[in-house]
């Protein structure tokens, strides 16, 4: 039971999301080691095959009898790994912290929320705003004022407020490690104007000095560089079983990738990205130089 | 942090498998690609001690530096080919037995070299820096590693799984001879490689090198013991890797081709 030994851990600290990767992933392989076909299974939990797949890639929330019935079905009766894979299901469905922003947050925003408070390491490359877990107040409410010109005020307040929100992350107990290549394109659009975007940038410095934080600039005297689309992030978690996932958001909803070859090409992009960037210490200094010119 | 240097380097090539990265696969990892699974898949279906072999150098690197750290009283390292995150690094091991350790992790690699800087991120009393250097060049990876190191106090001085990389023989022993100068007395040597006593290996890297990738090389056990020469061997002195202070109660792997040993420069 090596894999669901997080179990032990207080029931908050695991996450919805990453709970229901890592259920999904073992009755994955308890299903294939017991031989059931994944439409077996679902006639056993009065379901579809392709619910059984959704549930197995960690996609849908788990009902703890379909969880029991699955777990009979493929001959699981050890009490201990029943006990953890229940527990497992529970944690699946507990709201996260940004569940009360339900009214202003699409869900594939509130899925990504889940995937990032889970990640042991994220990896963006942001190409036209400044990362959300670094932004200020001030620039947050700017970018915000961009996508919801026409919200009221109270709205665009709880909005910047979600964002700020979820910037505990990097100062809670077990922080990932956040690894961002940023081109200079969004160190030098003044968004909110000079001051904010000012504000701006000293505050990213500032975020340079955590240990768990990394920041690498794309000058523009690197010409074109290997992200031949947008911005795009590549979560990776701390169980071996749960595999990379490449999120893109796009205008109206967002793509969530986790197979292996196309999360090998983003992760190729993305280190390509790395190594072109300048090396940490080197931005440090070069942000430094933007302040001076902004 | 130790750079002169604009970048990391030039792009990866990824057309060609990458060794870093193949060691990632074999120890489970998810910093490699399609061509590098198939890579590692192809070695180890020749030589299918390759994952041993990569667990147990593992296993070697966290005692011996649990040892330097702990009963040798060493709190300056320098790593020498670094390879891609893992579970226990270096510095992870050290500053778990003294949190004030000091690392330098040396490395040529461009894709090495940005996982390391991003991601190996040091306890809050010691520190972390990385040279990007070829481990042929002492004198440059000395005087980088003087800005984070005492070099008039002793260091520990690691190469693991790394000098076969070289293909000369004679080459590999000036390399590990002129870190070791820079270094004072009460400095230690730590090494583990490949001999060449298991005939699948020695297929599976002549196959690994036809493929284009960086070719590696095995050393006889009296090579490979002739990196200590001059020195005073910790016990047990060179012996397989597994065979190394192993701890109290854990099973002995497989049998694999892999010595290790740990000296101290008088």
């Amino acid at each position: 039971m090596s894999t669901v030994q997080r179990d032990t851990e207080p029931a908050d600290s695991l996450g919805p999301t990453v709970s229901r990767m890592i259920l999904g992933n073992q009755l994955h392989r308890y299903r294939e080691a017991a031989g059931v076909s994944p439409d077996r299974a679902g006639y056993e939990i009065r379901a579809s095959r392709s619910k059984i797949s959704r549930m197995e890639n960690g996609r849908v929330g788990f009902k703890e009898r379909d969880v029991s019935d699955l777990l009979a079905l493929y001959g699981i009766e050890d009490e201990e790994t029943y006990a953890a894979l229940i527990a497992l299901a529970r944690q699946a469905n507990s709201p996260g912290w940004w569940s009360k922003y339900g009214d202003i947050m699409s869900d594939w925003f509130e899925e990504y929320l889940g995937l990032e408070a889970a990640a042991s390491v994220l990896r963006t490359f942001e190409l036209q705003f400044v990362h959300g877990l670094f932004q200020t107040e001030d620039y947050a409410r700017a970018v915000t004022m961009l996508g919801n010109s026409a919200a009221p005020a109270d709205e665009i307040d709880r909005r910047v407020s979600l964002r700020l929100k979820r910037q505990d992350l990097l100062t809670g107990p077990r922080p990932p490690q956040v690894w961002t290549v940023v081109d200079e394109g969004a160190l030098r659009r003044p968004v909110g104007g000079r001051k904010v975007m000012r504000g701006q940038l000293n505050r990213l410095i500032e975020v340079t000095e955590m240990r768990h934080v990394t920041i690498q600039v794309v000058p523009f005297s690197r010409g074109g560089h290997a992200a031949a689309g947008g911005s795009f992030s590549v979560l990776r978690f701390g169980d071996a079983d749960v595999p990379d996932v490449v999120y893109i958001e796009q205008l109206t909803s967002a793509l969530y990738l986790d197979k292996r070859e196309d999360v090998d090409h983003y992760l190729e992009v993305m280190n390509n990205l790395s190594t072109e960037a300048l090396t940490p210490a080197l931005t440090a200094r070069f942000i430094a130089e933007i302040i001076k010119e902004t | 942090m130790t750079e002169e240097h604009s970048t990391a380097g030039t792009a990866i090539d990824t057309s060609v498998p990458h060794s870093a990265r193949i060691w990632n696969y074999w120890l489970g990892g998810k910093d490699n690609y399609a061509v590098d699974r198939e890579a590692g898949d192809q070695f180890s279906a020749i030589y299918p001690g390759i994952v041993d072999i990569a667990r147990a150098d593992r296993a070697f690197l966290g005692r011996v530096i649990r040892y330097l750290a702990g009963e040798a009283g060493v709190r300056q390292f320098l790593d020498v080919g670094t390879g891609l995150p893992t579970a226990d690094n270096t510095h992870q091991v050290a500053q778990r037995v003294a949190p004030q350790s000091r690392i330098v992790y040396v490395d040529n690699d461009p894709l090495v070299l940005a996982h390391a800087r991003a991601l190996l991120t040091s306890s809050e009393e010691g520190a972390t820096s990385f040279v990007d250097a070829d481990m042929g060049d002492a004198e440059k990876v000395l005087a980088e590693a003087a800005q984070w190191l005492d070099l008039t106090q002793p260091v520990a001085l690691t190469f693991m799984g790394v000098l076969g990389h070289v293909i000369d023989y004679d080459q590999a022993r000036s390399i590990v001879a002129g870190l070791l100068d820079g270094l004072p007395a009460g400095s230690y040597l730590s090494i583990n490689d490949s001999v060449n006593t298991s005939e699948a290996l020695e297929e599976a890297l002549r196959v690994y090198e036809a493929s284009g990738a960086v070719p590696y090389r095995t050393r006889t056990p009296e090579q490979f013991a002739g990196y200590f020469e001059g020195l005073e061997l910790v016990e047990p002195g060179v012996v397989n890797v597994d065979d190394w202070r192993p701890d109290p109660g854990s099973p002995r792997g497989p049998e694999i081709p892999q010595l290790g040993g740990v000296g101290r420069k008088p």
